[in-house]
């Protein structure tokens, strides 16, 4: 009897083995390369140098969330398999998550966005919003704000003037260091040099309008952008090390120029009242003309509550039209994309002649902007539904971030014959929307 | 002027239908013989391989059976590490036959109940191929009465008139992001019915190699009223509006199968079939919304398959008067072109292999059982409408077993 109920058991559990190892086993195998190798490349210690992609700003600010699913942090996560070592990142705390503040997407009705500041669990340690210092090994060295040419700033002083830059330096640095000498020293192995947008983009966002005493708002001349970036490769590469520059995105193919269009305004403006003719703005040349649709009006325009105001209707009439700093107009847009094509053609030959990998965002960003499939998801450069762009129309969502590392990814893999593994971007998410009417 | 317009955030829902959809399991014997028989009067299974050769069984017969369906299929993105596997869910694939007639005479009447389309895929709601599916649940039940006559003692034909019921579930992630950053979802959900037909002819040289001819029509199926629901923020909730149906057509594939049957020795048999699956049928896939879908009543989703196509040998031996042993082996080669394979239907040419077993312990009773597995060739694909960008590899494991009484 003891012995039936044994042998019964003994059956069972070999029913049960067999019918686990039977599913272990036939289960299909997909064999890839991906991760096994790090090829003539180098990832013990990567470090990121950068401006505010970099840092992982989005949303109109430098806060936690965006700070994790920085490009450069992804990318070091992927490392990892082919021999990458840690990457620091000078996070905001858990109670001080929400950083610099950034905006949130609170409403959304019949298409119109109502876009919120969030004011809580800010950095800010004084009246003067100087943020929470930062201590301690960084390699995500990605500052906000931060140009080539002033990466060289002689005078010393915008590590001072950047409260993103100033956050990283001890007081004895603040005021006598510049991004240059930053970067220097830190013992890597492998880096990411992405630099060179603000040196045009500070220019475009004022309406190419350069405000005197400002140097974020001046458009670096090309060659002395060609010499500083040379001097920047050279400092990276000093020891030997390998890494990969990344091109310029056209500044036009972002939603901040690309939202607020003439046509629009004008269509808005005609539903109020059906006599309106034109859009008139003041041109950089200070001549006021209609606008066109190849003049590029500033994303912030859609929630200054201007147009259309005054006895005279601004905007709407030669004596009152939209200011120069609003617009950048199709002359600009000439400029602008003239010194980003010559910024670019710098960084490719440059890093040409260093042997290094290129990561072109500008062509890639050039196709977000039409629009690609990827991975079941559709991407373009549409405002909060394009899925790649934050809310301030510049800097990319977490899904963006993904999007553009893998384009690194690949590109180091391409150069150096390493098997870092993609990121599978549908793990980002885009703009998030409210879940109230 | 503030107002921004929503733009396109999602293609059309996808739905596909492959050779991974077309499921050949309708009866142990033929099963075990990787799916041939067309051409042999085995068993009351006929009424669905071949309605010609149906008045050739020689007793009447009541059948049931059951191959419970493991379809374990993998995904590796390109480029990545990490490879993804459905979940292990078991489909039913069943069937039913009868087969009546007076002795004596010519003609025969069956009926047939099975399951030649269908599939259950679930790859999880967080896999890497979420916008394009999580999970598909697919089932067409086909319903055949069927009349067989014999028109001479060499010649059979038969005919039945095919109803078919089918049912739908299909979900996916809808990339629309929740305040706590997680995905849409959508789930359309529907029944509907088609109808066509499944004509044979059977003929019996005398030298006792058998031939037969067999075409299933294709069978459009209509599924009116079926819920569209989305998951979506409130926000934007007024492009996914509630309570939403659809209306959408699925063509399934007519088949049209060569056979041959050789008898090698008394108790040995070989068959040999050949089928051309009409996939071309399946040229896009169109739903028609009662409210519009982010803008649009209407969704249409290029598939361009091309025609399928299969070939199968098996082996049915007589070792005994009460044991039969089987085997069979089968290649079949994908409808589905490059470009359009999806998570719905990892398609690709495949191996087939099967065995069988049966046993008749007396007149009236059989059993059979069987084992069917098919290895769907590892594909390396970029969906063009989707961009879903990697490998897919599929194994599908299938045990059978069915209770035959006879008279």
């Amino acid at each position: 009897m003891v012995g039936e109920i044994t042998m019964k058991k003994y059956i069972l559990n070999s029913f049960v083995a067999a019918a686990i190892l039977f599913t272990a086993a036939c289960k299909p195998e997909i064999e890839t390369p991906a991760g096994t190798t790090a090829g003539q490349a180098n990832f013990s210690k990567y470090i990121a140098v950068g401006n505010s992609l970099t840092s992982g700003f989005a949303d109109g600010g430098l806060y936690l969330e965006g700070q994790q699913v920085a490009y450069p942090n992804l990318i070091a996560a992927k490392m990892a398999t082919v021999g990458g070592g840690a990457f620091t990142s000078p996070f905001f705390s858990d109670a001080q998550s929400n950083g610099s503040g950034y905006v949130a997407l609170t409403a959304l009705v019949n298409g119109t966005p109502t876009i919120t500041p969030v004011v809580d669990k800010l950095a800010y340690r004084d009246a003067a919003k100087h943020l929470t210092k930062y201590s301690g090994e960084i390699q995500n060295l990605g500052i906000p704000g931060m140009r080539v040419d002033l990466s060289f700033d002689p005078t010393l002083t915008f590590s001072a003037a950047n409260p993103y830059f100033e956050r990283l330096l001890t007081d004895a640095q603040v005021g006598k260091t510049n991004y240059f000498q930053f970067i220097q020293g830190r013992n890597h192995t492998f880096f990411s040099l992405w630099l060179g947008n603000n040196d045009v983009l500070g220019y475009a966002l004022n309406g190419a309008v350069t405000i005197a005493g400002d140097p974020t708002t001046v458009l670096t001349d090309k060659v002395t952008f060609s010499s500083l970036y040379s001097n920047l490769l050279n400092a990276l590469t000093a020891g030997g090390q390998k890494g990969i520059v990344a091109t310029i995105p056209d500044v036009t193919a972002i939603p901040y120029f690309n939202t607020v269009t003439v046509p629009a305004l004008l269509a808005a403006a005609k539903a109020i009242n059906p006599a309106a003719q034109a859009v008139f703005i003041q041109t950089g040349t200070g001549a006021v003309r209609a606008a066109t649709a190849e003049d590029l009006i500033r994303l912030p325009f859609q929630s200054a509550g201007l147009f259309g105001q005054g006895a005279i209707p601004y905007g709407l009439h030669p004596l009152n039209p939209i200011t120069s700093d609003w617009v950048l107009d199709k002359d600009e847009v000439i400029k602008v994309k003239d010194y980003v094509d010559s910024y670019n053609s710098s960084i490719k030959s440059l890093a040409t002649s260093k042997g290094l990998a290129i990561a072109d965002t500008y062509t890639y960003f050039n196709q977000v902007k039409t629009g690609i499939a990827l991975q079941g998801v559709n991407i373009n450069s549409a405002f909060i539904t394009g899925g790649a762009f934050s809310l301030d129309g510049i800097h990319l969502t977490p899904r963006g971030n993904a999007v553009i590392a893998n384009v690194f990814i690949d590109a180091i893999n391409t150069k150096y014959g390493s098997t870092i593994p993609t990121i599978d971007i549908t793990k980002y998410r885009g703009v998030k929307f409210p879940d109230t009417k | 002027m503030k107002k921004i317009l929503l733009s396109v955030l999602l293609s059309a829902p996808l739905w596909v239908l492959g050779q991974g959809f077309q499921v050949n399991l309708q009866g142990q014997k033929q099963i075990g013989m990787a799916g041939a028989g067309s051409a042999l009067a085995l068993d009351e299974a006929s009424v669905f391989y071949n309605p010609g050769a149906v008045t050739f069984l020689e007793k009447n017969s009541v059948s049931a059976g059951v191959n419970p369906l493991l379809f374990k299929s993998a995904f590796k993105q390109s480029g990545s590490n990490v490879t993804e596997n459905v979940k292990n869910k078991i489909a039913p694939p069943f069937e039913f036959y009868a087969v009546w007639g007076p002795k004596s005479n010519r003609w025969k009447l069956g009926l047939g109940v099975y399951t030649p389309f269908g599939g259950l895929v679930d790859w999880g709601n967080d896999w890497s191929g979420k916008y394009s599916l999580t999970s598909l649940n697919l089932k067409a039940i086909y319903f055949q009465p069927t009349l067989s006559i014999k028109i001479t003692d060499h010649i059979g034909i038969g005919a039945g008139f095919v109803y078919n019921h089918g049912e739908v579930n299909l979900q996916r992630a809808v990339p629309v992001n929740f305040p706590d950053g997680r995905s849409g979802h959508t789930t359309l959900d529907g029944t509907g019915k088609g109808y066509g037909w499944n004509a044979g002819l059977y003929i019996k040289t005398l030298s006792n190699i058998s031939f037969a001819l067999v075409h299933k029509s294709k069978v459009v199926t209509k599924l009116d009223g079926g819920t569209a629901e989305f998951d979506v923020p409130n926000s934007v909730r007024s492009s996914f509006p509630a309570g939403n149906t659809f209306n959408a057509e699925l063509p399934l594939p007519a088949t049209t199968s060569l056979g041959v049957g050789i008898p090698l020795s008394q108790s040995t048999v070989l068959a040999f079939d050949a089928s051309w699956v009409q996939w071309h049928v399946y040229q896009d896939l169109t739903f028609n919304y009662a409210q519009k879908v982010n803008g649009s009543f209407v969704t249409k989703s290029d598939r361009n398959y091309r025609d399928g196509s299969s070939f199968k040998l098996g082996i049915n031996h007589k070792a005994s008067d009460k044991l039969a042993l089987r085997a069979g082996v089968g290649y079949a080669f994908s409808p589905v072109q490059d470009g359009y394979v999806t998570p719905e239907a990892p398609d690709a040419d495949r191996y087939i292999l099967s065995a069988g077993i049966g046993y008749t312990p007396t007149s009236h009773f059989e059993v059979n059982a069987s084992f069917f597995f098919e290895d769907v060739k590892s594909r390396k694909q970029k969906n063009i409408e989707t961009g879903l960008d990697g490998t897919f590899k599929t194994l599908v494991y299938a045990p059978g077993i069915s209770l035959t009484y006879k008279w």
